[in-house]
């Protein structure tokens, strides 16, 4: 049977998972660094548990350490997120829509700041990392159904920001 | 609006009915820019290789744990330097073959357990390197500094520093070789030293030590650890210089000296914690003056009054 304790395990485990843990936490406080810290003590704790925990119990096992790690420890900071480079656009766009488009962004930015960090957290996971539902919930430890509220209430709150409510 | 709606919609699981109906609100044209802008959004660059490599060396580490005992105000810079070190030199190891490394900065002190849970305890200012596979059948780590070795019951466990080497069984034992000094205290058990030629057999309470490779009568240990595990640091007839030295491991202090013998032997021991009274206890026995500055220290000898 797979054992975590292997080599080739575990870099799996690694290589599919450790995004997934930074952006989490990132997401939450804003924080890079700590964000690398809980990568890095999820999967040491992992290692060191490796003859418990089957690789199927892995995933859920790193986003718990990871959860718990900063429970109510750190205050949240800026989420400075990137736009993605321009895929070379087909329609050449004028410059008024560029500018736009550039001025909406940077008020989105403002407005995700503004939000709880587990609306927040969810929002992004959700659109930046493609999480789904069930999956946002195993990493929150929360039902489906709370994640759906989440993400409603974040919609909620940037369109009403966005807009000047 | 149901408390769930929204994220029906972002998710694409609305039917085309509702659908129909919420792109004919006013709110709709933003949530749709916000579903559109949010795509755009990037997460910070995370390099996952560079992470993996980094929790595999953190994970030799942890196998023979890093706790740091005496965390101090004053060596928080120290620490990421030692930190920095330790990672650079954690890669370094990994590259040729991967043994684990477990270094101490100023005033600090580590625990190790080894896969067979022998423990080391490392005094300030040193390294320990071994290699945990096929530990069992070949139990060797390689010291540079002090440190305080309690080997658990097993095959040969072998000590090498740039002076000699320490076999033992199974026992409690200092090996402490910086510069020209080499010194080793049984405090429990056997251990043979091997240093240049002599090759001597070393019966709980008593020690060996070697300066500037001269073999040199040496204290019977009294005591059931080393003295730096208990925050102090003793010595009997050592170098003056040597005893600087190790303050300056135990302290972020810079000591210079003017018109001093360094070679000259001192007999004493100082607090590993408190600065004033451990520059006290070298001071005073020596009748030098010192001048304190920040972190600077001056000592000289005293003038006749």
């Amino acid at each position: 049977m797979e054992n975590v304790c292997d080599e080739q395990v575990y870099s799996q485990l690694f290589r599919t998972h450790s995004t997934t843990v930074f952006n989490f936490i990132f997401y939450k406080f804003g924080n890079e660094e700590k964000a690398h810290d809980a990568v890095q003590e999820a999967f040491v704790k992992l290692w060191e548990n490796c003859a418990k925990v089957t690789p199927d119990k892995a995933k859920a096992f790193v986003y718990t350490v990871a959860n718990n790690l900063y429970l109510n420890v750190i205050k949240a900071e800026k989420v400075r997120l990137k736009h993605r480079p321009d895929q070379a656009p087909v329609t050449r766009q004028s410059p008024e829509y560029l500018m736009e488009e550039q001025e909406f962004g940077e008020r989105l930015q403002a407005a995700l700041n503004r939000l709880p960090e587990n609306q927040r957290t969810v929002f992004l996971l959700h659109r930046i990392d493609g999480k789904k539902y069930n999956e946002i919930a195993e990493l929150e430890g929360v039902s489906v159904k709370a994640i759906e509220k989440r993400m409603h209430l974040a919609l909620k709150s940037l369109r009403e920001n966005i807009d000047g409510i | 609006m149901k408390p769930t709606f929204l994220a029906r919609w972002i998710n694409g699981e609305l039917s085309p009915e509702e659908l129909d109906a919420f792109r004919k609100t006013p709110e709709y044209a933003t949530y749709e820019r916000i579903a559109r802008a949010s795509e755009q959004l990037r997460a910070p660059e995370f390099d996952v290789e560079a992470a993996l490599e980094r929790s595999r060396d953190a994970r030799h580490d942890s196998k023979g744990k890093v706790i740091r005992l005496r965390p101090s105000a004053l060596n928080r810079w120290m620490g990421v330097a030692a930190a920095v070190v330790l990672l650079f030199g954690a890669a370094y190891f990994y590259i040729s073959s991967r043994p684990a490394l477990v270094q101490t900065g100023i005033a600090q002190q580590s625990e190790v357990v080894l896969p067979d849970a022998s423990e080391i305890l490392l005094n300030a200012g040193s390294q320990v390197t071994y290699r945990e596979e096929n530990w069992d059948s070949s139990r060797k780590v390689r010291l540079e500094g002090e440190a305080f070795f309690k080997v658990a019951k097993g095959k040969t466990f072998t000590v090498e520093t740039g002076i000699g080497e320490v076999t033992v069984l199974g026992t409690q034992f200092n090996v402490l070789q910086r510069d020209k000094i080499f010194m080793v205290r049984c405090f429990e058990g056997l251990v043979r030293v091997q240093a240049g030629e002599n090759t001597v057999e070393l019966p709980a309470g008593t020690a060996f030590r070697m300066v500037n490779g001269q073999v040199e009568p040496a204290a019977p240990v009294t005591d059931t650890t080393p003295e730096w595990t208990r925050n102090e640091s003793a010595f009997r007839s050592m170098p003056l210089g040597f005893v600087l030295e190790e303050f300056q491991r135990q302290f972020q202090v810079e000591v210079n000296t003017r018109g001093l013998d360094l070679s000259q032997r001192f007999t004493g021991s100082f607090s590993n914690t408190n600065l004033k009274m451990a520059l006290e206890s070298i001071r005073a026995p020596l009748q030098l003056s010192a001048d304190v500055n920040g972190n600077q220290i001056l000592l000289y000898a005293a003038e006749a009054p």
